[in-house]
């Protein structure tokens, strides 16, 4: 079902648009400062990646969902989400190639002093990237409703 | 790298699951091959670890380094290795299966390996809160697979997975917040002996016990709470069914027992005598109620399905009794149930496939048409049976004697006449597909095997193969339940006393 088939779905408003647009910038750092916060004090890339997501939503209500859609590609979305696990799994394995256990963090510290602590937020960023691609992910799929799927099946 | 064999089989498949994501950008059939190279690996690390395990007892593996047991520990004795086993044995062979059978795209064969990396993190973990993580990603990847039907029966089949599935998860999270108050810890052998420091009779324990024990056996479908189970294994397709129906219940069932004997332990059976009652009297409950249901059903995989709540509710009781030889017996037939039951869900497919059958009624006379399929379909009904030399016939006579041996006497009562009940509705269906006529025409195959979208009703050697295999295995599976034996003696002692 394409938008024109059903008119009044998404409404322009200028109000809406320009609140998201100062909004968006903040809400995406927020994300960010959530998940930077995983490693010492509540927070982390599960909640910090919900509002990374939400960022993408709310550009959809205000632009609506199809132009959304087309300006955010495809392949970003999916490279969030693999990237996410391949930095997880990669940090994990590095530190068993250095001679430690999975994910022994303090392996890095020769090389990094601080290794420990930027080892917890790079995971806690994949995790971000993965919760966030999957959060943006669905959010499309339910908008674009039966009528899409029923068009992947017809493929 | 061997010292990281039990954290390298579930991050293989976690990394395995990236790729077709990925690759789905540029083509949308590399499924198939990345889950079928990763699943190679992980069978190869599955016999070094057994290889491990046989020539060093039990393996454990602390993940991060901390120091136990705050950290992360993964242990790996016997029962867990035979459940390894089983879950890169059968994945392969699904795989084999679903070369053919489908669903070809490669979402398909993320979320396959995501639920492969489930199952295997339930069964290396030696942390109870890990589990409960494991649990999730299995049961999300399984909702998954579930809805990867096309018809929209596959839909809510999955959703009513999806609620009573989350439901159960819940309640073992639930579960382990009373235990972690009960004791400040989550690792499992800690646990073992803070459970016991905290007094096996206070609420707390007791109440962890009853909501840990529910949760998962929601997970395992015992009987009041295995209502999402017959709509998901006969609404999915063929594969999915075979691999949820033989990996993901029993999996689960693998952890009750891992929380009976490693967390709550044996000591904590006999000094609660109605936490064992009640398990008993669950599982027996479960063992009728599935055979009962599954006699009065016409579709071939909803009876199937129903078989597997009977069978695991005898699984579940042969843990109850506790005794060594019971639990031998449960583990045994663990192992064959999943073998049997998955080549079972695989030969209805195949069975539909050519001949448009899905009903008792439609299974007659079918066994002349499709002969290797409605061959070892009947081996492996019969083997389910207990008929020897088959494997269920091992697993449920060590369940016997331990039963006997314990003096439980209902549960004895029970499995008799599981087992008469059990042949009730396989030997409906062997009489139909071997002495009956056929009901459905040769054409009639052809419309009704229109309805696959998805692999068409052709069926190639690798879906014949498993099949026959599976039929194989569950006899030859016999000859190793010394090995069986002898490895879980040697790993198991504090367990079996």
């Amino acid at each position: 079902m394409s938008a024109d088939e059903r008119p009044g779905l998404y409404v322009e408003s200028t109000i809406i648009m320009t609140t998201v647009r100062v909004v968006a910038p903040f809400v995406l750092t927020f994300a960010l400062f959530i998940m930077f916060h995983g490693a010492d004090s509540p927070g982390g890339g599960f909640q910090g990646g919900v509002i990374a997501g939400s960022v993408v939503m709310m550009l959809a209500f205000a632009f609506g969902i199809d132009s959304t859609r087309q300006w955010l590609d495809v392949r970003v979305v999916a490279a969030l989400a693999s990237g996410g696990v391949l930095v997880f799994v990669g940090i994990g394995l590095g530190t068993m190639a250095l001679g430690g256990q999975f994910l022994q963090y303090n392996e890095y510290l020769p090389y990094y002093s601080k290794a420990s602590k930027y080892g917890i937020e790079l995971v806690e960023l994949g995790i971000g990237g993965i919760v966030a691609s999957v959060a943006i992910g669905l959010f499309f799929l339910l908008a674009a409703g039966f009528g899409h799927a029923a068009r992947e099946a017809e493929r | 790298m061997i010292d990281h064999l039990p954290v390298l089989l579930v991050v293989v498949p976690v990394l395995g699951a990236t790729v077709p994501l990925v690759a789905s950008l540029y083509t949308d059939r590399a499924g198939w091959g990345v889950a079928a190279a990763t699943m190679l690996v992980h069978a190869v690390l599955a016999a070094l670890l057994a290889q491990q395990v046989r020539t060093g007892g039990v393996v454990s593996y602390a993940v991060g380094g901390f120091a136990l047991p705050y950290g992360i520990e993964l242990v790996v004795d016997g029962l867990s290795l035979a459940v390894v086993a089983l879950v890169s044995a059968i994945s392969l062979g699904v795989l084999a299966y679903a070369g053919q059978a489908g669903p070809h795209e490669n979402s398909f064969y993320s979320q396959f390996l995501l639920l492969v990396a489930g199952l295997t993190g339930m069964t290396v973990t030696g942390d109870v809160f890990n589990l409960y993580v494991f649990l999730e990603i299995t049961g999300l990847a399984a909702y998954g697979l579930v809805a990867s039907g096309r018809e929209a029966s596959a839909a809510v089949a999955a959703l009513k997975y999806l609620i009573i599935g989350t439901v159960g998860a819940s309640l073992y999270l639930l579960g382990v917040g009373y235990a972690l108050a009960a004791t400040g810890t989550l690792n499992m052998a800690d646990l073992s002996t803070k459970l016991a420091a905290a007094g096996y009779d206070s609420t707390l324990v007791l109440t962890a016990f009853g909501l840990m024990v529910g949760g998962l056996s929601v997970k395992v479908a015992l009987f009041p709470l295995h209502t999402w189970q017959p709509d998901a294994y006969a609404h999915s397709p063929d594969s999915v069914s075979a691999f949820i129906s033989a990996l993901v219940s029993t999996v689960s069932a693998y952890a009750l027992a891992r929380l009976l004997f490693s967390v709550f332990t044996v000591e904590f059976l006999t000094a609660v005598p109605a936490a064992r009652w009640a398990l008993v009297a669950v599982a027996s409950v479960s063992i009728v109620a599935g055979s009962a249901l599954a006699v009065s059903q016409s579709n071939v995989q909803r009876m199937l399905a129903y078989s597997s709540v009977s069978q695991l509710g005898l699984v579940i009781a042969g843990f109850a009794v506790a005794t060594p030889i019971a639990v031998l017996g449960a583990t045994v037939h663990l192992v064959g149930h999943a073998v049997m039951k998955g080549g079972l869900f695989a030969a209805s497919g195949i069975i539909e496939r050519e001949t448009g059958a899905t009903t008792v009624g439609g299974y007659a006379g079918m066994g002349s048409r499709t002969p290797l399929a409605a061959g070892s379909f009947a081996v492996l009904a019969l083997g389910m049976v207990g008929v020897p030399p088959a494997i269920g016939f091992v697993g449920k006579w060590y369940i016997l004697v331990g039963a006997i041996e314990a003096g439980l006497w209902p549960v004895v009562a029970v499995l008799l006449l599981s087992t008469l009940l059990t042949l009730a509705y396989f030997a409906r269906l062997g009489e139909r597909l071997y002495f009956a006529e056929a009901t459905i025409r040769d054409e009639g195959a052809v419309a009704d095997g229109g309805e696959h979208t998805d692999g068409g009703t052709t069926v190639s050697t690798g879906m014949l193969a498993v099949v026959v295999l599976a039929a194989v295995l569950a006899v030859a599976l016999t000859a190793a339940v010394p090995a069986l034996e002898q490895l879980l003696t040697d790993t198991l002692p504090p367990l079996l006393q």
